[in-house]
């Protein structure tokens, strides 16, 4: 792993009126690295990537993306540095089809005379040729989930956020969204930070896991340090462990 | 998305429909009101394909084509009167005039995440108080009407007798815009705007500069909008500040809306069919019941919005032809409609 | 000199209030509903048509037509929402705007071809009539008005705060699924919505025919008129509402005497535009 971490969050903190949704939170991702964040439902795990990738401006804290503080930047700067996302409700765009979805993404790092092969390449990659000119409302929600992992690889990110891109998939749809994972990172060397309730997920897949509680981040360390500590067993993982 | 699959289809039907558009002067050459109308058609379906890059594709109701045709009608005229400067140049300046007076209004509207209302309140206003202006603006304008002069070279200040130099000059505008609707279509502004009108934060976190693409958008048919009026002003040969026109600023958006959000050959179909309807009112019902027309259009534009609103590109283009077949228009061969679906 | 500044602010003051009173139809439906009705200045002119007809056909007192316009614009809004907007909530915002700009046009185009263009206004009211306040002019009719206005802006205020029907209206604004879980029927309350901020249009509008005269085209100056003041003053600040309509109508009024009459609609546009620049959420936003 680099000496500089590829993503530094210090002291982010997000409030709506008086409600605090993210509190003082500290996070530090690798380069190469899997992360993962976890937390109850309403821990503030949206809020949080929202605040990081410039969806929301935080009330107080810094991020710093690749050495840049990227803490007021507009969200297309932030994807144009290498930062990109995915929705928890599905955004897609409902009337495109998957190809011209794909595009979209592809523009982001190319020119005219190259976003054709890019495209070719994510579609490809992420086994949408069957379904590249349906058009986004007439798929179902794997196919969909697929098609947002896409549009947001197209961008060539360096590093990715899944937010909880695993919901509603079953077990085979599941593994094999685990192994594109798997694959992206190792192979293409993908940054990942992945929010999820699926626990089959989160210690299948991740390095390095951060425990959200209420804004507050409780825990943070490997996956084994995690399922041991007794916050976040207190918080989370004893009411609601999937067994493995 | 790609071009409309019958573009590709039948290029040499679109050469045979421009050169038949190219003939229709000849047909009326003696009927100078034949000759008014399908000018007049032209200049509206001009107009209305240009909104299309604006409210089609970047998904903002505009209601300000008559502040754009009016800037660009009295820069180039004015420019003519007091600097004897040819309305080719003219027009050129006037589309200038016209984008920079957009990017005025469009820069702090188009900011992330501010709702689209603002930009058609403002828009729809904006019309109003450059009439009011130019109203007041006695030097260039005032309440009575401007004369351009005639000058000695007819097509050096592009004044004319009849109205058959202006179709054609009208009818190579309508090629060029509706050419560049399609290539914006099929370019990266193109994917932009249709995502933007998709999910704005979803495409912002894709890269998308969506202030940057909504400008983009604006700027480009302000532009030819502005071209446009000088145009206008000559056509009409004076100037006067009821060329910033409410009523047509809404005509022209109920032509895009109508015609298909962002289909490249709506606005101008809706211009054939609505232009001459009004046309058909006006003479035979005349005078105050003119205004019916505006009521008919109204109508439309609220029922064309409740039943076919489905947003931009297929479904549109879907309701489109049902709106085509229930006009009684038939087009051969439709083997692209079975493959979108 | 001071003397014409200072008739200047307090006869804007007046017209600002009553100006406040017309945005506030229309800040409620967009607060509530998220809509903005381009048709909100035109249903001020219907309203004062309306009064109009009522008057000459009646034979009423100005102040006394809302008694009838009132109900009728309450009625005419929740027949146009039911009509026109119930069914299109889910529909492309854009799709919306358009709808409400057809209804704008239809109305206007209707209202010229009905009452032809020549402005109409009724002869006389018992508040007609001015009197001098330390060498300030104030027209009695319009004092009443202003009057008036802020008396129904508490009403719609106590509404909103106490009873039921208000209460569930903030609700819907706030979370329309959450709302309808809680037994909050949001089509009835969006209905009540937009058929409060007509009436409200006609409460105005009686008043105004008191002292000014309607023509088809005073919907786009009313209608400019209200979309400032909402957007100067934001959502959900009714103190910020009143404020905002005495800014716009001093504004206005300003324009008016020391310019030119026919600029009163720049002095407003001007900080129309301003406000969208600078503060886009308005002086006293809470949203």
């Amino acid at each position: 792993m680099d000496n500089q971490p590829m993503l530094k969050v210090t002291d982010l903190t997000k409030k709506f009126g008086s409600l605090v949704a993210v509190n003082q939170v500290n996070m530090e991702i690798c380069r190469g690295e899997i992360a993962g964040l976890i937390g109850p439902n309403g821990a503030g795990k949206t809020t949080f990537f929202n605040s990081i990738t410039g969806i929301y401006r935080p009330d107080g804290g810094k991020v710093i993306f690749k050495g840049v503080d990227i803490s007021s930047f507009l969200p297309h700067k932030i994807c144009k540095l290498g930062m990109s996302r995915t929705f928890q409700v599905s955004r897609a765009f409902v009337h495109m089809s998957v190809e011209d979805t794909v595009r979209v993404g592809a523009y982001n790092r190319t020119t005219e005379k190259t976003v054709g092969a890019k495209v070719e390449q994510v579609i490809e990659l992420c086994e949408l040729g069957e379904i590249r000119k349906r058009v986004c409302s007439d798929l179902g929600l794997a196919s969909l989930r697929k098609v947002e992992l896409a549009r947001a690889l197209a961008t060539q990110p360096d590093l990715l956020l899944l937010d909880e891109a695993g919901a509603g998939l079953n077990t085979t749809e599941l593994a094999s969204f685990m192994e594109l994972i798997k694959k992206l990172n190792q192979e293409y060397g993908i940054t990942f930070c992945v929010v999820e309730h699926i626990m089959q997920m989160v210690m299948g897949l991740c390095h390095h896991i951060f425990v959200l509680d209420s804004g507050e981040l409780i825990a943070s360390g490997s996956p084994s340090q995690i399922t041991r500590d007794q916050r976040v067993i207190e918080a989370y993982l004893g009411k609601r462990a999937v067994p493995c | 998305m790609k071009a409309q699959p019958f573009y590709k289809r039948l290029p040499i039907a679109l050469l045979l429909v421009i050169l038949a558009a190219a003939l229709v002067p000849l047909a009326f050459r003696s009927n100078q009101y034949a000759m008014v109308l399908v000018t007049t058609v032209l200049l509206f379906a001009v107009l209305a394909s240009a909104w299309n890059i604006i409210g089609g594709m970047a998904g903002q109701l505009d209601l300000a084509v008559g502040a754009y045709v009016g800037l660009g009608a009295f820069t180039a005229g004015t420019l003519l009167i007091r600097w004897n400067i040819t309305p080719w140049l003219g027009m050129i300046v006037g589309g200038f005039v016209a984008t920079g007076f957009a990017v005025l209004i469009g820069f702090p509207l188009f900011g992330f995440k501010i709702k689209e209302v603002w930009y058609a309140l403002t828009s729809s206003a904006l019309v109003e108080v450059l009439r009011v202006i130019f109203l007041m603006w006695n030097e260039v304008g005032g309440p009575t009407e401007v004369y351009l002069p005639a000058g000695t070279n007819p097509w050096y200040s592009l004044r004319f007798n009849t109205y058959t130099p202006y179709f054609y000059i009208m009818l190579v505008l309508l090629i060029l815009v509706i050419y560049l609707n399609h290539r914006i279509r099929n370019s990266r502004l193109g994917y932009s705007l249709l995502a933007l009108g998709e999910d704005e934060d979803a495409v912002e976190v894709l890269g998308v500069n969506s202030q940057a693409a909504k400008l983009k958008a604006l700027m480009i048919y302000a532009f030819i909008s502005g071209v446009v009026g000088g145009l206008y002003a000559c056509i009409y040969g004076f100037l006067h500040p009821s060329f910033f026109s409410t009523a047509m600023s809404t005509e022209i958006a109920i032509l895009g809306i109508v015609g298909g959000m962002g289909i490249t050959y709506g606005p101008l179909i809706a211009a054939i069919f609505l232009v001459s309807f009004r046309e058909f009112l006006r003479a035979s019902l005349g005078g105050q019941l003119e205004g019916l027309y505006l009521v008919v259009y109204a109508v439309l534009l609220i029922l064309i919005a409740m039943f076919q609103p489905r947003g931009i590109a297929p479904l549109v283009y879907r309701g489109y032809q049902k709106v085509l077949a229930l006009i009684g228009w038939r087009r051969h061969g439709q083997p692209a409609d079975a493959q979108s679906h | 000199m001071l003397e014409t500044v200072t008739q200047s602010i307090i006869t804007g003051v007046m017209m600002g209030i009553i100006y406040a009173l017309i945005a506030l139809g229309l800040s409620i439906v967009f607060g509530v509903m998220n809509v903005v009705n381009f048709a909100h200045g035109d249903f001020v002119m219907l309203s004062m048509y309306l009064s109009y007809v009522a008057g000459t056909v009646l034979v009423w007192d100005a102040v006394a037509t809302p008694l009838i316009t009132v109900p009728f614009l309450f009625v005419f809004g929740v027949v146009t929402y039911y009509l026109l907007l119930d069914r299109t909530l889910r529909h492309l915002y854009v799709v919306q705007l358009a709808i409400t700009v057809g209804l704008q046009i239809l109305m206007r185009s209707a209202a010229l071809i009905i009452w032809k263009a020549q402005p109409r206004a009724l002869q006389y009211s018992f508040i007609q009539g001015s009197f001098e306040v330390g060498g300030i002019n104030i027209l009695t009719s319009r004092l009443a008005a202003a009057a008036v206005s802020l008396l129904f802006i508490g009403a719609i205020a106590y509404f909103l705060n106490k009873t039921w029907a208000g209460t569930g209206m903030r609700a819907a604004s706030d979370d329309l699924d959450a709302a309808s879980l809680m037994g909050v029927n949001y089509h009835r309350t969006y209905a009540l919505t937009f058929g409060i901020g007509a009436a409200l249009t006609a409460v105005a509008g009686g008043l105004l025919m008191s002292f000014q005269q309607t023509d088809p085209v005073g919907g786009v100056r009313f209608g400019l008129l209200s979309w400032c003041v909402l957007a100067l003053a934001g959502l959900g600040s009714l103190p910020g509402l009143i404020i905002s309509g005495i800014i716009v109508g001093v504004a206005e009024t300003f324009a008016i005497t020391f310019f030119d009459p026919r600029a009163r609609l720049l002095a407003v546009y001007l900080i129309f535009i301003l406000v969208l620049w600078l503060k886009p959420r308005g002086l006293f936003g809470r949203r």
